[in-house]
């Protein structure tokens, strides 16, 4: 897929979930489709992942769920809000209940894939949504500088 | 469709007496109660003793799930109670740690000191009936001593319980993640393995195959993996712990996996029972017969409860059920049809209790002791699966046993690999689920919406609020001499049993957070694996 060719995705666990299957099968599947992924891995706070996604300079940020940690994504949203990265849609994926889905929307989730979601719409959806980098490009240098430095010392929760 | 197993063996459209043509009755399948166990360990099956039926509980405050355990027994769980830990106990933090007051009692129960034990088992006996306790490797040695504690209070010999609260190292590398260092997670479990040897309590340690088999692995690797479990950890009993190899196998059952595709699960159950038998006797001498019968427990698959059209999940429990039953297991616990959501709410508790209860009492098919013996193609699969899963074992051996092919990489690229192709095989339509792949329908259409079981962030945060109030309650002065106790035993190296100390420092109120940090102060590790609170003792 040429287009997803310059798009960059953080696929995140996010708080003490570990159960890692779902984010490492959408890794393997996003790197097969021409994305370029950067998999953190579990333990990671919300501070953490808008960290990464900062240094990264990601274009989509990828979050793994496994039912009820829904307050960390609460609390994720807030920060992607305070760093200014509202360009950088932040997916969600994972067992998620109906009623979840419509919070999660509320708080800027862009989409949520449940269980069952096929490898090609999680890839058509992101190469359609990722934050385009010819756009961001005028405008993320020196913006991205700027939060980088507003980040640092934020290490940690 | 494939017509293969999940392992790729190809399934032909029928089988006959050819199939089965090298088995001998007495050297491959055995009676029940007979050498090597093929087709089980009692004469009389389910005749003699009910498998135990019970659900895995756990969810909010240790009062509520003290509720829940108490709704279970109302609904005939009476032969054995399971709860498993919260993902903040689980990683042994306590739920006042920053990373746990989101997450406190999100999937499980805050079980991180002695009072949250003692909530949940109030007005609940500890004997009777089995105790099984979930959830990580480290946090297992404090349920042993939470159970030692509370029997003594409760005036019972610790050696009256019986059930499982400690599971071995392995279980969260398949897939899911330990926090504590693996290193660290052997040590304590075979410590509380010889403390429960040596004292001759019968509490078991759960080797969960299942894990690995709910992160993706199929059959074949499954059976392999939960062989070189036991070959580690028995081996380790004996070669590290100067036990006997009779005394040692007294400690481990295994929870295996039962999914959908009947007949290759209960050929696998059979392979198992059959493979360790003779992993007893040939590879570790086995001087009683006893040693060569692995108690076996059956956790219906959680993964194939789809998401989609939940009800579905009734029918897939069902038939999971049976074939666990069929298998002949001593205990089930169900996943539920609102596994994909969440905990188990009241409703899905009881479908899958009823479940349990409608096969064991009005199928007949615990009448009789292993049904499917002599089914041309299940002695196959039998079989089948139990060469494939020979060749899986040799490649661990070969690699140095099942911790050295861990260091080495290979079990988790085992794993990686399976789950992609199952995954692969399901986008495909090679493999079909109802609801999912196959017979979709709108999600409006699905006519019945299950009630779901959930924690919000407040609820974390309340246990988070109790725990940090409690904490300064205590009396401290028992506590601070029982840290520094733990602290010089555990620099005594790794042969040196903390479970005295362990029990110890629970008796008086030391939290999971304080005595496994303490102890990882004594390795040279951190305090905190998440280096964000200090110890608050100071230890010399």
């Amino acid at each position: 897929m040429a287009n997803a060719r310059s798009i960059k995705v953080i696929v995140s666990m996010i708080g003490l979930d570990s159960h890692t299957t779902g984010a490492e099968v959408v890794s393997t599947l996003l790197r097969d489709a021409g994305f370029e992924v950067v998999y953190l891995g579990v333990n990671q706070t919300p501070a953490m992942i808008v960290n990464a996604a900062v240094e990264e300079d990601a274009d989509v940020i990828g979050i793994s769920c496994h039912a009820s940690n829904f307050a960390l994504i609460e609390e994720l949203m807030n920060l992607v809000a305070e760093n200014e990265l509202t360009d950088v849609p932040v997916v969600c994926g994972g067992n998620i209940p109906p009623n979840q889905i419509a919070r999660l929307t509320a708080w800027g989730v862009a989409k949520i894939f449940p269980p069952g979601s096929s490898g090609d719409a999680i890839v058509e959806y992101l190469a359609a949504n990722a934050r385009r980098r010819d756009v961001a490009a005028d405008r993320i240098s020196p913006a991205c500088r700027q939060r980088g430095a507003k980040q640092a010392g934020e290490g940690k929760l | 469709m494939k017509y293969t197993t999940d392992y790729g063996y190809e399934i032909k459209p029928v089988y006959g007496p050819r199939d089965v043509e090298g088995i001998e009755y007495d050297r491959d399948l055995g009676d029940p109660g007979s050498f090597p166990y093929t087709r089980g360990y009692h004469e009389n099956g389910y005749r003699d003793r009910m498998w135990t039926r019970r659900m895995t509980a756990g969810l909010g405050s240790s009062r509520d799930a003290n509720k829940v355990l108490k709704k279970y027994r109302e609904m005939g769980q009476t032969g054995g109670m399971c709860v498993i830990h919260d993902r903040a106990s689980s990683s042994c933090l306590d739920a006042d740690h920053p990373l746990a007051r989101r997450e406190n009692g999100v999937l499980g129960w805050p079980g991180s000191s002695l009072l949250e034990f003692e909530e949940l088992m109030e007005d609940i006996p500890l004997t009777g009936q089995s105790i099984t306790l979930l959830g990580c490797c480290a946090p297992s040695s404090l349920r042993l001593a939470y159970v030692v504690a509370l029997a003594e209070k409760r005036g019972i010999d610790p050696r009256e319980v019986h059930g499982s609260v400690t599971e071995s190292p392995f279980g969260n590398v398949f897939g899911q993640t330990d926090v504590q260092p693996f290193d660290l997670n052997m040590k304590l479990f075979l410590d509380a393995a010889e403390y429960v040897v040596r004292n001759k309590i019968r509490m078991r340690s759960g080797l969960v195959g299942q894990h690995f088999q709910e992160s993706g692995g199929n059959n074949a690797q499954a059976l392999a993996i939960e062989l070189s479990m036991l070959k580690e950890i028995c081996g380790r009993l004996v070669n590290e712990r100067g036990l006997d190899f009779d005394d040692a196998v007294r400690v481990p059952y295994q929870l295996v996996s039962i999914g959908s595709r009947f007949f290759e699960e209960i050929a696998k159950v059979r392979a198992l029972r059959r493979m360790w038998a003779r992993m007893a006797k040939e590879h570790f001498g086995a001087k009683k017969e006893r040693s060569c019968q692995l108690l076996i427990a059956v956790h219906t698959s959680g993964r194939t409860m789809t998401y989609q059209q939940p009800l579905n999940n009734v029918v897939r429990c069902g038939i999971q059920t049976l074939a666990g039953a069929m298998v002949g297991c001593t205990a089930v616990d169900n996943a539920t049809m609102d596994n994909a959501y969440a905990e188990p709410s009241p409703l899905a508790a009881r479908m899958s209790l009823n479940t349990q209860h409608i096969v064991a009492v009005e199928t007949g098919v615990a009448d009789v002791v292993d049904p499917l013996a002599g089914s041309y193609f299940v002695e196959r699969l039998t079989n089948e699966v139990e060469a494939a899963a020979y060749r899986v074992l040799e490649e661990i051996d070969a690699l140095g046993g099942l911790v050295a092919a861990i260091e080495k990489g290979r079990i988790e690229a085992m794993l990686k690999e399976e789950a992609h192709i199952k995954f692969r095989e399901m986008n495909n339509k090679e493999r079909l689920v109802v609801g999912v792949n196959h017979l979709v329908i709108p999600r409006e259409e699905e006519m019945f919406e299950i009630p779901i079981q959930e924690t919000e962030a407040s609820d974390s945060e309340a246990i988070a609020t109790r725990m940090a109030d409690w904490k300064k309650t205590r009396d401290m002065a028992p506590i601070e001499a029982s840290v520094q106790r733990l602290y010089a035993d555990a620099r005594k190296g790794d042969r040196f049993n903390l479970m005295p100390a362990i029990i110890d420092a629970v008796k008086v109120y030391g939290t999971a957070g304080e005595i496994i940090g303490v102890i990882r102060l004594a390795r040279g590790l951190k305090y905190d694996r998440f280096d964000m609170i200090e110890c608050p003792y100071a230890l010399s």
